[in-house]
């Protein structure tokens, strides 16, 4: 077959035009969109794993599903999310290389921490880079420490909310007792809210067992305390609920039991019986509850969120599940207002917001009174108890007005344990 | 032929210290900080290697790292002190406190010290765990910063990292001329053959606590060293995870000669590193390599070049047995 030049010519254009097309129109097409990095330097291996990993799974979902629905759009350009992990294993050294791996490395835009002394670590970096920086623990926040925000848990604060719930419904229960781990991040700061909380509720506290972490035997423990004959026993922030609920158990405890958290409640019932576990009160809801459809949740299909974490991940849930992912919900709507992704531009756009949306709702910006800057956002928090062998939220309750009218209570017991405030 | 020998020796220390001093300028960010702590731990090391010279194996080395972090951190708190103070300081208080616990530890040996040891490390821990005043309890204290000298901060890594690699260099060589010199030579004796020492008027129970409180003094510069860097301290930094950590680069690493441990240290920090990309599995990959690695290698890192020289037929393999 025989080309001639003028074949040759037609066909060459043909062809260029085609390529030109098929490799410019996804430049039209996506000439704005851009992919925008999140940080996550949490443990994801040892002790404190639970803690860390299932926040990853939780914001991985979210991030695919906003993702497929075609991204969001922060000013004029239409971002991806894209998920980065650094496994610090709650070691400072590990963290400070992970924040500097993220912030400088990666380039991201926000970085989510449990809190703690984790937190401490990078303080210096997150002022100097004015890189947003998210903790579980709002007794991180100082005076100096503007870029550190706590948009979603306000830990220990609103376990106020438990007790309030109790007292209301079991007017009864007249004397409560207390044991947790004597640390300052999560044990101490916890049982000073309790001790607040009951003191409100006139509730007396007829011991405190604040014990170390190298306790592996709970028998004695529980056993000294029962013999106060308490009518409430609180966990307040444990990371032994599992062997203490055991020896409440064995040992034919028959009051109410509060806890902040009870994470893999489903254990703790095969190791006991549903009928014990029935009844304690906690603060932390599964996802599947028809209570987050009402109004006011800030929190895209709750349930439809649930269900694809127990699929994906059986045996992973537990309560940073939803609020890690409820701080990219929250920087989202951040960057959204600012216009765009820039740490800074979101912080001022966030804080400016006087109502901010809060996981469950009726949030506002609040921490000066404690710790000296209103970087946290407190709002609404469910009481959750145990029904059938489920949880099951209660009740919505507000964590704002209680601190509005009991706050030097608050501060008065937890510079009874020595803790800081301003 | 000595001469040689001791020339090759030169010429590779002199490759090691150029690359050690270019190094930093070719790694990211986060392994510049990688790098920091590992100088510091190569200290660590280090220094517990003059503990085990009489054979005695302590769990207290990390905790004793932790007492000089501790003192350099009140002191930088309360006192503002500048870290040229504190890292002296800190050695001397971690010094002094083996010092201390001497009189009751040395009393016991072998598997009685060991436990013994660990139970002072412990009670030490706990008692800055205990005291929110001044030790700041479970979660410690921060705002530890290192020096600003006229534009140079060292709280960028590179800076601190040569300051680091100087500080420990120079403990290094005086650990080195303490293992080689009339002192280290009697440890040695002590570890080998205890009962010959004494008989030719040795004071054994002397020279393990001198060897233990040598050991605590550079450790507790490492721990100064690490937290002016770190900036937070807490009690967990200095537990028996960390103790743990210290013994498996020591016995990965071999401890026949004072290179085991750092070559431990070394490899199996950057080994630890490069399995990160495997996220939960990294601790159990992480422990079947260490498994491997007692199993195949028994007598350490160290032991691989002699048997190289072995097969080679250019060498003895010197590693079975007490040094000369």
């Amino acid at each position: 077959m025989k080309i001639t030049r003028r074949d040759f010519l037609k066909k060459t254009a043909t062809g260029v035009v085609l390529a030109g097309v098929a490799t410019g129109l996804p430049v039209n097409v996506f000439a704005n969109e851009k992919t925008v990095k999140i940080g996550m330097n949490i443990p994801m291996t040892g002790d404190y794993a639970p803690w860390g990993l299932p926040g990853l799974y939780g914001c991985e979902i979210i991030a695919d599903d906003i993702n497929a629905a075609g991204g969001v759009k922060i000013g004029n350009t239409n971002y991806k999310i894209e998920m980065v992990s650094f496994d610090h294993a709650y070691d400072t050294e590990k963290t400070i290389q992970g924040y500097k791996k993220l912030v400088l490395e990666d380039d991201v835009k926000m970085v989510m921490m449990l809190g703690g002394s984790t937190v401490s670590s990078i303080l210096p970096w997150a002022q100097r880079k004015k890189m947003l920086t998210t903790t579980l623990l709002p007794s991180d926040i100082t005076p100096k420490s503007e870029y550190v925000i706590a948009t979603c848990e306000s830990h220990p604060l609103y376990n106020v909310t438990g007790v309030e719930w109790l007292a209301e419904n079991f007017p009864e229960a007249k004397t409560a007792v207390i044991v947790t781990n004597n640390d300052v991040e999560w044990g101490l700061q916890s049982a000073s809210t309790y001790k607040a909380a009951f003191e409100v509720a006139g509730i007396k506290v007829v011991d405190v067992n604040l014990h170390g972490f190298d306790v592996t035997d709970f028998a004695p423990i529980v056993s000294s305390v029962l013999a106060k004959k308490p009518d409430i026993f609180c966990m307040a922030t444990s990371f032994y609920t599992t062997p203490l609920m055991e020896q409440l158990y064995h040992q034919g405890y028959k009051g109410k039991i509060i806890s902040c958290t009870l994470d893999y409640y489903n254990e703790i019932i095969a190791k006991t019986s549903k009928e014990f576990v029935n009844g304690t009160i906690f603060q932390f809801p599964d996802f599947d509850d028809p209570a987050l459809l009402q109004e006011g949740i800030h929190f895209p299909d709750p349930n439809g969120f649930d269900a694809k974490f127990r699929k994906n991940h059986p045996n992973d849930w537990s309560a940073v599940a939803w609020e890690y992912p409820a701080i990219l919900l929250n920087w989202i709507e951040g960057a959204k207002a600012a216009g765009s992704v820039e740490p800074t531009e979101v912080l001022k756009a966030l804080k400016s917001n006087k109502k901010p949306n809060f996981v469950f709702g009726g949030g506002r910006w609040w921490g000066s009174e404690l710790w000296g800057l209103d970087n946290a956002i407190v709002g609404r928090w469910p009481v959750v108890v145990i029904e059938d062998g489920k949880a099951r939220i209660k009740e919505f309750r507000s964590l704002t007005d209680w601190l509005d009218k009991n706050n030097d209570i608050l501060k008065k017991n937890m510079k009874a344990l020595g803790l800081r405030t301003v | 032929m000595k001469i040689i020998i001791r020339l090759r020796k030169i010429i590779a220390l002199i490759i090691l210290l150029a690359g050690l001093i270019v190094l930093p300028h070719y790694l990211e960010f986060h392994y510049q900080d990688l790098l920091i702590f590992l100088i510091v731990n190569v200290l660590v090391v280090a220094s517990y290697r003059i503990v085990t010279l009489t054979g005695e194996w302590s769990l207290i080395h990390a905790v004793m790292m932790g007492v000089g972090a501790y003192t350099a951190a009140l002191l930088f708190k309360n006192y503002n002190a500048a870290m040229w103070f504190t890292l002296p300081l800190a050695g001397g208080a971690a010094a002094l406190t083996a010092a201390l616990l001497s009189f009751p530890l040395f009393r016991m040996t072998q598997f009685y010290f060991l436990i013994g040891s660990f139970a002072a490390g412990e009670a030490i821990r706990l008692t800055w765990m205990q005291f929110i005043f001044p030790f700041g309890g479970s979660g410690g204290l921060s705002g530890i910063e290192p020096p600003i000298i006229g534009s140079i901060d060292f709280m960028d890594p590179i800076p601190y990292y040569y300051l680091a690699l100087g500080v420990v260099l120079i403990c290094l060589f005086i650990l080195y001329r303490i293992e080689n010199s009339k002192i280290g030579m009697t440890l040695h004796a002590i570890h080998w053959k205890a009962p010959l020492a004494e008989s030719v008027g040795v004071d054994t129970w002397r020279y393990r606590a001198l060897a233990f409180i040598i050991g605590s003094f550079f450790v507790g510069i490492a721990g100064a060293l690490k937290i002016h860097y770190l900036g937070t301290i807490t009690p967990n930094q200095f537990g028996i995870g960390f103790m743990v950590f210290i013994l498996i680069w020591v016995i990965v690493g071999g401890y026949k000669t004072i290179y085991g441990p750092l070559i431990g240290v070394v490899v199996l920090t950057i080994f630890d590193e490069s399995v990160r990309g495997f996220g939960e599995l990294r601790p159990a990959i992480y422990g079947g390599v260490l498994i491997i690695s007692i199993l195949f290698l028994p007598l350490g890192l160290e032991s691989i070049y002699p048997k190289i020289l072995t097969w080679c037929g250019i060498g003895s393999n010197s590693s079975d047995g007490p040094p000369p």
